[in-house]
């Protein structure tokens, strides 16, 4: 009884919370997130939170907040098959492929798109697995949840500075 | 919406208008608020299926929707000055659209057409447009003019495809029309289709024309967010130590309301186990009164009065971007 005054007391501002995908990720992402940072906190107990494990919660937390996407998919198979977490950036290999490529004569236009598209294809989880089609439709919302993740990092790291 | 209708402006009077391109024209053109199936996602409407649901299946939608607006008898079709060989860009917007959506929408029959003189095809085209949608339908149809080529002698071809369930694809002049090179355009279609999407994703992007330019842009885009996103995990591993107990009320509460309230202090809300329930209901006030924790300085300024300040920017922030 006392549980559901409290909870009636609590009520939501914003009506349908659920609704908006944007703040649905990024709740999720956070729920998932910080509880495992303070496990991390307090199973290694000592002063050094290794940078790869977090980067290893980061990416898990991400991949699991988004469910409802192919990538993620993959990027969880990535996860849990390695304890060693993968990068997802290979920068400057990747820039120095295009600048490579920037060189070719222009009249292969077309081949010059298809690389640029499987280059794409390497950045996204599973996206070589994907066929081209596929991977732009998951590309669009890969960024949007990543944009949405780094604003979630940042305000996590602003709070506890 | 505005930048949708500019788009299409663009779109049509580029050379190459694509079957696709000028369906969603057309739509747009008479149903200025159509709300493409495809922009779910990005509009911030309820996230169903991802991102483009079930791609693929979108352009049969689209062609039978249109084909019922062509049937609309009131559609008219002004019998404005239609000269093959001139110049496209001088034409009004509408007719454009209509002309050659009328042309592409009739395909009722599975006809090849031969080579046929320029006059000749354009009296047919006025007829067209001059009859009524019977008979538009019951006339062969001819290929779609390319602007600048119209004085060629080329061989025009048309292919209609069996009105089944299949995509109804319109070959272009002097292109390929085995099913091979249709299905590969297609194709390519869709994807031009999703680069127009992503292109309103990526900030920045709509300045750039070209496939290949935009691709960059979008690779470099999603490397410098990965990049980011690692720069700020390795700041994170930094400060994890000190994260609290309280942390995920904080972004709880962050991400779901606007707003923010408090609570009257009568809650008298302690403890983490309190936290657990806040945390699952997803509905959260901040409690300026979380007793039992003075001493960690991330707490502290909960305590006092300056909290809602500190919470209007952060949250302020966050929505701004989340507004996206």
């Amino acid at each position: 009884m006392e549980r559901q005054i409290i909870n009636k007391k609590k009520r939501v501002f914003s009506l349908e919370p659920n609704k908006n995908p944007s703040a649905v990720f990024t709740r999720k992402y956070t729920r998932h997130l910080v509880p495992a940072l303070k496990k991390l906190n307090m199973n290694k107990n000592s002063s050094q939170t290794n940078q790869q494990t977090v980067k290893h919660e980061v990416d898990m937390a991400l991949a699991l907040s988004a469910q409802e996407f192919a990538w993620s998919r993959f990027l969880l198979q990535k996860l849990s098959s390695s304890k060693n977490p993968t990068t997802t950036t290979s920068s400057s290999s990747n820039r120095i492929r295009i600048l490579e490529r920037s060189g070719k004569e222009g009249g292969d236009e077309d081949g010059e798109i298809e690389k640029k598209l499987k280059e794409l294809q390497k950045l996204l989880p599973g996206g070589e697995e994907m066929s081209v089609e596929e991977m732009l439709s998951e590309i669009g919302n890969y960024i949007k949840c990543l944009e949405l993740q780094t604003i979630a990092l940042k305000s996590i790291v602003q709070e506890t500075t | 919406m505005m930048k949708g209708a500019l788009e299409t402006d663009r779109l049509l009077n580029s050379m190459d208008m694509s079957v696709l391109e000028r369906q969603r024209a057309y739509l747009k053109y008479h149903n200025p608020s159509f709300d493409f199936p495809l922009a779910g996602f990005f509009s911030d409407s309820p996230m169903i299926n991802g991102f483009l649901g079930t791609p693929g299946l979108d352009i049969p939608v689209i062609y039978s929707e249109t084909t019922v607006e062509v049937c609309d008898p009131s559609l008219s079709i002004s019998p404005e000055d239609i000269t093959g060989s001139g110049n496209f860009k001088k034409r009004k917007f509408d007719t454009e659209t209509k002309d050659r959506n009328a042309k592409k929408m009739m395909m009722m029959r599975n006809k090849e057409e031969e080579e046929e003189e320029e006059e000749e095809e354009k009296s047919k085209i006025t007829e067209q447009n001059n009859g009524s949608t019977k008979n538009i339908k019951k006339m062969k149809n001819k290929a779609k003019k390319e602007e600048n080529n119209c004085s060629n002698d080329s061989s025009k071809v048309t292919k209609e495809l069996e009105k089944t369930d299949y995509i109804h694809v319109r070959a272009r002049r002097g292109q390929a029309t085995d099913s091979h090179s249709i299905a590969e355009r297609v194709r390519r279609e869709k994807i031009s289709e999703r680069m127009k999407f992503l292109q309103n994703l990526v900030p920045g992007c709509d300045k750039i024309t070209g496939k290949a330019g935009m691709l960059d842009e979008i690779i470099n885009y999603v490397q410098s967010l990965q990049r980011q996103i690692e720069f700020l995990s390795m700041k994170l591993s930094v400060v994890t130590p000190r994260i609290d107990i309280d942390m995920d009320d904080i972004f709880t509460k962050e991400v779901v309301s606007t707003p923010m309230t408090l609570i009257p202090p009568s809650h008298g809300i302690v403890g983490s186990g309190y936290s657990h329930e806040m945390v699952n209901s997803g509905y959260l006030h901040f409690n300026p009164m979380q007793q039992g924790d003075t001493s960690s300085d991330p707490l502290s300024c909960f305590n006092n009065g300056q909290a809602p300040s500190m919470w209007d920017s952060d949250v302020q922030n966050l929505y701004g971007s989340l507004g996206v």
